[in-house]
């Protein structure tokens, strides 16, 4: 067998090339991530001279089990679950819908894939910033325009419900663009032969869509689906910019970083970080994610493969 | 290919072993020979690295005050970094781990753990002492120019000062427009029922009663403190019968304090205050929208500064319809400076201090900031001066320095660190805020046992 750096010693150079990038990886991406794990058995609070101590699992049963506040931590899952199924069906299908729209060939396409896109390429804050602008409950737009059919909205500030509500509109909004360029991708690389002999055979435009569009898009089904459920599951910036840590609102990834960061209260005083209490938390939700992943992954690869071979 | 790589190489050699950001200051040369007249200290040099929380006043102040430091002393440069309050406790841990700041705005050494307290995590300033991260400053001559009992209560800790403390500020009052009040013939209130009264006269001429920044969660709740105050004027042992049930958030007076907090959240702040930002409350009570304004000392200087004209009065929150309850301001310490122990700039860092300290400046600090002084020659003798002057003598901690829960406390354990009742918060029924105030405190107390 003949290798491509020859034979003998030269056998090992691929290794060798590959070895830096792969303990950057490691040391990178893995290295904080196994850090976490270590941390969230400790009683850490990121502070450097501080004698850390191993507690074994008693963050895990602090945030499972002890008082109300475990409550309130698996109420804050619940509602990460709630996000995460809103997003994802509503980004995808708008992102669906737009793209089939902008895949027309009509007048004005490019602006308007511009204009969807362009969210994406805006950061949480100046994201949050906008919204917050354009959700003022003292003569911003969202509320003049309820004024005149005499109703007012606090928003963001206002009932936890609403204030979610609100959060995951933005979320849609911010990261919609993806999709609908994710699935523009996937719709132009289907062949428009494919269509016209649909057509001969006598499919109607619901037929075009369900029986050509939909199974030939099944790579950008898959990837879109994965990347908007694991990206509801984590995300948590918005929460932090648009309400702030608020009592009914939390997500998990805030949860999260309130709590190894001190900011659980609305308050300057006293802010104690917990680390390791944190990281146990973080640990929960990488496990929530990791099973919630592996399934969907697994349901969509079965999907492919039945659909098309 | 050779030239590229020794190109390569440069690059990297110089990335890694460029000049430092902030060069270490010029060591003084050892000296081994006797020298017969007092060695001149080697002029300061360097990056002073300062962290404050933004606060206008402040920061216009600092800016000034960092532009006459580097004059004073030319081989020295101030870099200062400014992030929102909430965020300061954050910013201060990271930068001091990172070894990457000099001079740190540190708020009081506030929610001290008890005797009594179980099961409660030490506050985030006593961490940093017990890891090392602030600087001793026992002996710095600095320290002398402070009040030693704001010394003691805000900056120390286990017998020795990691802090000194700029200022007090009061957050239980109300601020109120003189010309508003005089032109719609409304009397100052005194009592509960006086205040809402006074409301129902504003809304009725279309001016909404009072505002309060509600952006991020703070700090439209503190108008309840006042409440809590009339109700509760030993809050330290407010504190103490909440930790050993002999007070419960559902007892008579409690309740109560709950009925007028509703009505504050509902009837008395204006639609729209949980969009205002805490900075631009000022700004929505001087434009005249509004009455009064429910917050602390802190934005006396930022209503001056908006409309010097503008003509305002500062009361205790009148929670209770007996007069004489109405007459405490409870507080706290409030914003102070530590020096990092890992500074790469000490000699700096104290100057820096020491010349902030120096009475001549901390007195134009407190005309600019406005906190009531630490430093006992300074003297208030803004508007809020003369205003708060008849409490001072009364002046106290608030509940909300004092508290801290047990692990497993729900989210209502605190109640008045939340907006409770509608449109801003959940609840409707006073009893039921209560109720689930008491089981989220039971909770933890129960789990520490």
């Amino acid at each position: 067998m003949r290798y491509l750096f020859g034979n003998g010693p030269a056998r090992m150079a691929p290794y060798l090339l590959v070895a830096p990038g792969l303990f950057l990886y490691l040391l990178v991406a893995m290295g904080p991530s196994l850090a976490t794990v270590v941390l969230s058995f400790t009683d850490a609070s990121g502070l450097p001279r501080l004698p850390i101590h191993f507690v074994g699992l008693d963050n895990y049963k602090e945030f499972l089990t002890l008082g109300a506040a475990s409550k309130e931590n698996l109420q804050a899952l619940v509602r990460t679950l709630l996000f995460c199924v809103g997003v994802t069906a509503i980004q995808f299908t708008f992102g669906l819908v737009v793209a089939i729209l902008l895949n027309q060939g009509l007048r004005g396409t490019r602006f308007f894939r511009t204009l969807f896109f362009f969210p994406v390429i805006l950061g949480v804050t100046i994201q949050g910033l906008m919204w917050t602008l354009f959700l003022y409950p003292i003569g911003g737009p969202l509320e003049t325009l309820l004024n005149w059919f005499g109703l007012h909205s606090e928003f963001l500030g206002g009932q936890a419900t609403e204030a979610f509500v609100w959060v995951m509109v933005v979320q849609i909004w911010a990261n919609m663009g993806i999709t609908m360029v994710i699935f523009l991708a996937g719709l132009q690389t289907i062949p428009d032969e494919i269509y016209e002999a649909a057509r001969i055979d006598g499919a109607g435009r619901w037929d075009l869509f369900s029986r050509v569009t939909w199974p030939l898009l099944t790579p950008a089904v898959n990837t879109n689906m994965v990347l908007t459920i694991i990206g509801s599951l984590q995300a948590w910036q918005l929460f932090f910019v648009l309400i702030g840590y608020r009592p009914g609102t939390q997500v998990l990834g805030y949860l999260v970083y309130a709590t190894a960061f001190g900011q659980t209260t609305g308050s300057t005083a006293g802010n104690t970080f917990r680390q390791g209490y944190g990281a146990a938390a973080g640990v929960i939700l990488f496990l929530v994610v990791l099973a919630i992943g592996i399934t969907t992954q697994h349901l969509l690869r079965r999907r492919e493969e039945r659909l098309l071979g | 290919m050779r030239k590229l790589l020794v190109g390569v190489l440069a690059l990297v050699v110089a990335a890694c072993g460029g000049p430092s950001a902030t060069p270490a200051p010029t060591a003084a040369p050892a000296t081994t020979a006797p020298t017969e007249a007092p060695a001149t200290p080697a002029p300061l040099s360097g990056t002073v690295r300062v962290l404050i929380h933004q606060n206008p006043p402040f920061v216009d102040f600092m800016t000034t005050f960092n532009s006459k430091f580097e004059a004073a002393h030319p081989g020295v440069k101030v870099d200062m970094e400014v992030v929102n309050a909430n965020d300061l406790a954050a910013k201060a841990q990271t930068r001091l781990t990172a070894q990457d700041v000099d001079v740190i705005d540190i708020f009081a050494f506030d929610k001290a753990v008890q005797p009594f307290m179980k099961n409660v995590e030490a506050p985030g300033w006593q961490k940093l002492i017990e890891a090392g991260l602030l600087m001793d400053i026992t002996d710095q001559a600095f320290v002398k120019n402070y009040d030693p009992a704001s010394v003691a209560d805000a900056g120390s800790f286990d017998g020795k000062v990691y802090a000194v403390n700029l200022g007090r500020v009061g957050y239980s009052g109300l601020y109120y427009n003189k010309d508003l009040f005089a032109a719609n013939g409304v009397a100052v209130p005194t009592t509960w029922t006086e205040l809402v009264a006074a409301c129902a006269t504003f809304k009725a001429k279309n001016i909404g009663c009072m505002t309060a920044g509600g952006k991020d969660g703070w700090p439209i709740f503190v108008g309840a403190y006042g409440l809590l105050g009339s109700a509760f004027p030993d809050q330290a042992a407010l504190v103490q019968g909440l930790w050993d049930g002999s007070i419960k958030y559902t007892d008579p007076a409690w309740l109560d304090l709950l009925n007028k907090y509703q009505v504050y959240d509902r009837d008395m702040m204006e639609a729209g205050a949980s969009g205002v930002a805490a900075d631009a409350a000022p700004g929505r009570f001087v434009s005249g929208e509004v009455a009064m304004q429910a917050g602390g000392t802190w934005y006396a200087a930022a209503i001056d500064s908006l409309k010097p004209t503008f003509q305002w009065g500062y009361i205790p929150f009148p929670g209770s319809d007996n007069a004489a309850d109405n007459t405490f301001m409870f507080g706290k310490y409030d914003q102070g400076w530590a020096i990092a122990n890992d500074s790469t700039n000490k000699d700096a860092a104290v100057a820096y201090l020491s010349e902030f300290s120096d009475p001549a400046n901390y007195q134009a600090f407190v005309d600019a900031v406005g906190p009531i002084p630490t430093q006992p020659n300074a003297k208030l003798s803004s508007n809020l001066g003369t205003e708060i002057a008849p409490y001072l003598a009364t002046f106290k901690i608030g509940f909300e320095n004092l508290w801290n829960g047990p692990k497993g406390t729900g989210q209502y354990a605190t109640p008045m660190f939340a907006n409770l009742f509608k449109p801003f918060g959940p609840f409707e029924d006073p009893a039921a805020a209560a109720a689930q105030a008491q089981a989220d405190l039971q909770a933890g107390l129960d789990a520490a046992k």
